[in-house]
């Protein structure tokens, strides 16, 4: 069954759990207020928000002389450089290096990336068994669910969906609810396939045109058990995550993690710069619609995104829609401005999926003006004729009326008389009236402010 | 025309206008022990002071019990491992005690270099770490530890702070995801 | 000084009240501002859904209609910052741009033009602000949680001058209150789950009367209060400056 074709639509089926909602909502306000305290402890946090930004426009306005930059010192430190235009290509190299390497088992790190070109089904389909060894990640691929965070991806779940999924698939008690002993038991079970694994894949939360190297942050180490046993090394990228030098990493590990989880640090920053003698690493850079979103100005600073989920955590709409409801690989706010670039038409509702309250942008530790993109988006998407009609027309008319004065006095005179006059249930019907689903229309006063004025003395205006 | 080329060309057709490259102050901060100790144990870590590195070896025994496999190549060590030792071998171990270079104040991180790890799964892969840094050595923040890098972080390299770690079920906190269970920094004078 | 009251569409209609009050209490404050009659609207609901072009008439009637004063001063943050930020799609005129100068949110107007920081006045009540998003993150009223631990704002310092008022102490102090524009209707579930949580929020910390610079975020959450028949007041603040008692 395809999910409802709009945002509106999605999030009202994740609304019918109440109480599941406040979870959700509290569990990452909680998040959004542990990354306050790590930003509020740290001095110069605006300034290292401001120095990321400028990191990232300069690294964005000289990409392509990064990327031949970061090739080469790859290739010289006796590193497969691979070249991506879109999901498609990426998968086949992936496979094609699997393949080569003789290999049929595989273990992947997190990667937004590998999600956004549905590396998973196409590694399946010519098969390999392919496991994601990140906790979260291998919850839900148990599920066969796609993330609903960049950071937290099974943050839509609650212990005691874990522990079924882990009671089917695991063998673990049934009824098994404490996280610690569910934690546990993934331990044991992935041990086996990272021992197992011929190759492990990657993503890149960095990567360094200065050295070649790529940064990978995680919490659990599962990067770095996979990578440390595994024959072949695959590390898939967007090519927006250069930075220019070693020295710019201090910048971002220092602002990723404050923002993400309130922590000073993630566990393992590891640093893959060559192979170990006798081994095989590979860097797959994947375009899949970047250098088009570089080609517009006015949406091109979201390629600055190093995917802390910090918007996600903060925006009053996500923590009440959940992931899913985006319908999106990348979820929140910065999935909203995103995704319009990939399919415009498909996401359509995804800008308007917020208040525009500006939060997102106050948090991102790379300054991307989110919510003014959003608007921005809107626009766009209003003149490509994707709003529904009935909000194009509607505007129109309203335009009509608030351009000429005479019209707009007698359009209010006749609602404040109609909402008078109407019966409650009429004014009120939930199927006519979605404002009414949760709310009163204000009570009608009998005069306008302008009427009101008009009787003043000494006379008014004009 | 290949995909690089493609790809290269699409991006120099997108670039915006040159924005300069903005010179990164060296914050600096707390280097003191206490610091690094706060932040380490924050992160679920713990730290002993060693007198000195004489003591190292009496230190690791009265921390951890006897009959534990371990792989360390300063204290002695009861299974042998090079960078060919077999996974399923590594797996055994419960603990590794190897050298970090120095420590970071301000989130409690040791950097472990590829040359200390004696295989790169090592600190991973075994139930505990412990990490001999000088106390000497701290850095304030991250960018006099990359400064201390000099743009050379070899094969591989990790600033690694703490036990591995999850919160992926609801939130809740727990140590000794895949990697190490327990992570103690041995800090002598 | 020549100062115009921009009277919001939805205030003129629904509000009358809160334009009265604005307008008595600049007058208290010496102002003499006067109600350009021609005047409808900016124009935000229109481009918030996406229709900018559409909008540019009503814009260019705005700009038509406030060129000739020094001042244009509003009771609402949200109008303002459209005005302010978002009149750069029209061809920037001298008119535009003073007009886009020197149209300021009510509070901003008392605060900083007339530097007046106390006003002289009772309301003993716990009283709950509710922070406009577009004002407070926008406008730069008053300070973000996202950026600073120290709560200070322009309307929070006046309201606490008054004798006998307590602010509330929320668990969250500015979060959106989900009123949004068009998304009220458009979303209408999370907006209103928003508007629920927002309201529960003050309820649980004490909140007798709920205020704001910012009659759009009141809109909705008064709709809420009435609905659910929640034992709290709502007014503008305004109101309560100009000597509303509930």
């Amino acid at each position: 069954m395809s999910p409802p074709p709009d945002h509106a639509q999605r999030s009202e089926l994740f609304l019918l759990d109440h109480e599941r909602t406040t979870w959700h909502d509290e569990t990452l306000w909680f998040v959004r207020q542990k990354r306050d305290r790590a930003a509020y402890a740290t001095p110069e946090f605006q300034e290292l928000r401001r120095l990321a930004s400028d990191l990232k426009d300069h690294t964005l306005s000289r990409l392509a002389q990064y990327l031949e930059q970061f090739e080469a010192a790859a290739l010289a430190n006796g590193v497969h450089v691979h070249w991506a235009a879109d999901a498609a290509e990426h998968n086949a190299l992936v496979l094609g290096i699997v393949q080569r390497a003789g290999a049929r088992r595989v273990v992947k790190s997190k990667s937004m990336l590998t999600e956004e070109c549905h590396l998973n089904p196409h590694l399946l389909a010519h098969g390999v068994e392919v496991i994601d060894s990140d906790l979260g990640e291998r919850i839900i691929q148990l599920r066969a669910e796609p993330p609903s965070h960049v950071v937290l991806p099974a943050i839509h779940l609650k212990k005691e969906d874990v522990g079924e999924t882990f009671w089917q698939h695991l063998g673990t008690e049934k009824g098994l609810t404490d996280p610690q002993q569910l934690t546990e038991a993934a331990r044991q079970h992935l041990r086996e396939k990272f021992l197992a694994a011929e190759v492990a894949i990657s993503g890149v939360n960095f990567a360094v045109a200065e050295t070649g190297s790529v940064v990978v942050c995680t919490n659990e180490g599962n990067a770095d058990l996979a990578i440390g046993l595994a024959r072949v090394h695959i590390a898939c990228m967007g090519l927006e995550k250069l930075v220019p030098r070693l020295a710019d990493l201090a910048v971002f590990t220092r602002l990723l993690t404050r923002s993400a989880t309130g922590q000073p640090i993630t566990t393992y920053t590891s640093h893959f710069t060559r192979p170990q003698p006798g081994r095989e690493m590979h860097v797959v850079i994947v375009d899949n619609g970047r250098s088009q979103q570089l080609g517009r100005p006015d949406f091109r600073a979201s390629l600055k995104c190093i995917r802390c989920g910090a918007c996600m955590n903060t925006c009053p709409v996500y923590r009440r829609s959940g992931g899913h409801s985006y319908d999106f690989t990348i979820p929140g706010p910065i999935g909203a401005i995103l995704s319009p670039n990939i399919d415009m038409r498909k996401h359509a509702s995804l800008p308007f999926a917020s208040t525009l309250c500006g939060s997102c942008t106050d948090v991102c530790p790379v300054r991307i003006d989110i919510h003014s993109q959003l608007y921005k988006w809107r626009q766009v998407l209003g003149a490509a004729g994707l709003v529904p009609a009935s909000k194009q027309y509607g505007m129109r008319l309203l335009s009509r009326v608030l351009a000429r004065p005479a019209l707009f006095r007698l359009g209010g005179a006749a609602a404040r008389l109609g909402l008078r006059l109407v019966p409650h249930a009429l004014s009120h019907a939930p199927g006519y009236n979605p404002w009414a689903i949760a709310r009163e229309l204000p009570a009608p006063p009998r005069q306008s402010f302008r009427q009101w004025y008009a009787h003043q003395s000494p006379p008014a205006h004009e | 025309m290949s995909s690089r080329a493609r790809i290269l060309a699409a991006v120099r057709a997108s670039q915006p206008a040159p924005h300069s490259l903005p010179p990164v102050p060296t914050f600096r901060g707390d280097i003191s022990a206490a610091k690094f100790t706060a932040m380490l144990e924050a992160s679920g870590g713990r730290v002993v002071r060693l007198p000195g590195l004489g003591a190292l070896a009496a230190t690791v025994a009265g921390l951890y019990p006897a009959d534990y496999r371990v792989a360390s190549d300063l204290v002695p060590a009861t299974v042998p491992v090079t960078c060919d030792t077999p996974g399923a071998e590594l797996a055994t171990l419960d603990l590794a005690v190897l050298r970090g270079a120095f420590g970071v104040a301000e989130n409690g991180c040791v950097w472990l270099p590829e040359a200390a790890m004696l295989h790169r799964a090592l600190p991973t892969i075994a139930q505990h770490l412990a990490l001999v840094v000088p106390a000497t050595g701290l850095v304030a923040t991250m960018h006099q530890a990359y400064a201390r890098l000099a743009g050379q972080p070899g094969g591989y390299g990790v600033f690694l702070a703490g036990p591995s770690k999850t919160a992926d079920i609801e939130q809740s906190l727990v140590i000794g995801a895949h990697g190490a269970r327990s992570l103690t920094v041995l800090l002598h004078d | 000084m020549k100062v115009a009251l921009f009277v919001p569409c939805y205030v003129d209609q629904f509000y009358p009240q809160v334009a009265v009050a604005a307008l008595q209490l600049l007058a208290k404050l010496g102002v003499r501002a006067e109600f350009p009659p021609r005047q409808t609207c900016c124009g935000q609901p229109m481009a918030n859904s996406g229709c900018e072009q559409a909008a540019q008439p009503v814009y260019r009637h705005f700009v038509d209609v406030f060129q000739d004063y020094d001042y244009v001063v509003g009771p609402a943050g949200s109008c303002v910052y459209h005005v302010r930020r978002h009149f750069d799609t029209l061809d920037q005129t001298p008119a535009v741009v003073r007009v886009r100068r020197n149209t300021v949110e009510l509070f901003d107007f008392i605060t900083r033009v007339l530097g007046v920081d106390q006003i002289a006045g009772r309301f003993p009540y716990q009283v709950g602000l509710h922070l406009s998003c577009h004002g407070q993150r926008g406008l730069h009223l008053a300070t973000a949680s996202e950026l600073t631990p120290v709560r200070d704002g322009q309307l929070r310092r006046l309201l606490s001058g008054l004798d006998g008022l307590t602010l509330t102490e929320l668990d969250r102090n500015d979060e959106c209150c989900g009123f949004g524009g068009t998304f009220c209707v458009s979303e209408a579930a999370i907006s209103a789950r928003m508007g629920q949580d927002r309201v529960a929020d003050h309820l649980r910390h004490g909140t007798q009367v709920l205020t704001g610079g910012d009659m759009s975020c009141l809109l909705h959450l008064e709709g809420i209060v009435r609905r659910r028949k929640l034992p709290l007041r709502v007014l503008h603040a305004a109101e309560i400056l100009n000597g509303t008692l509930p």
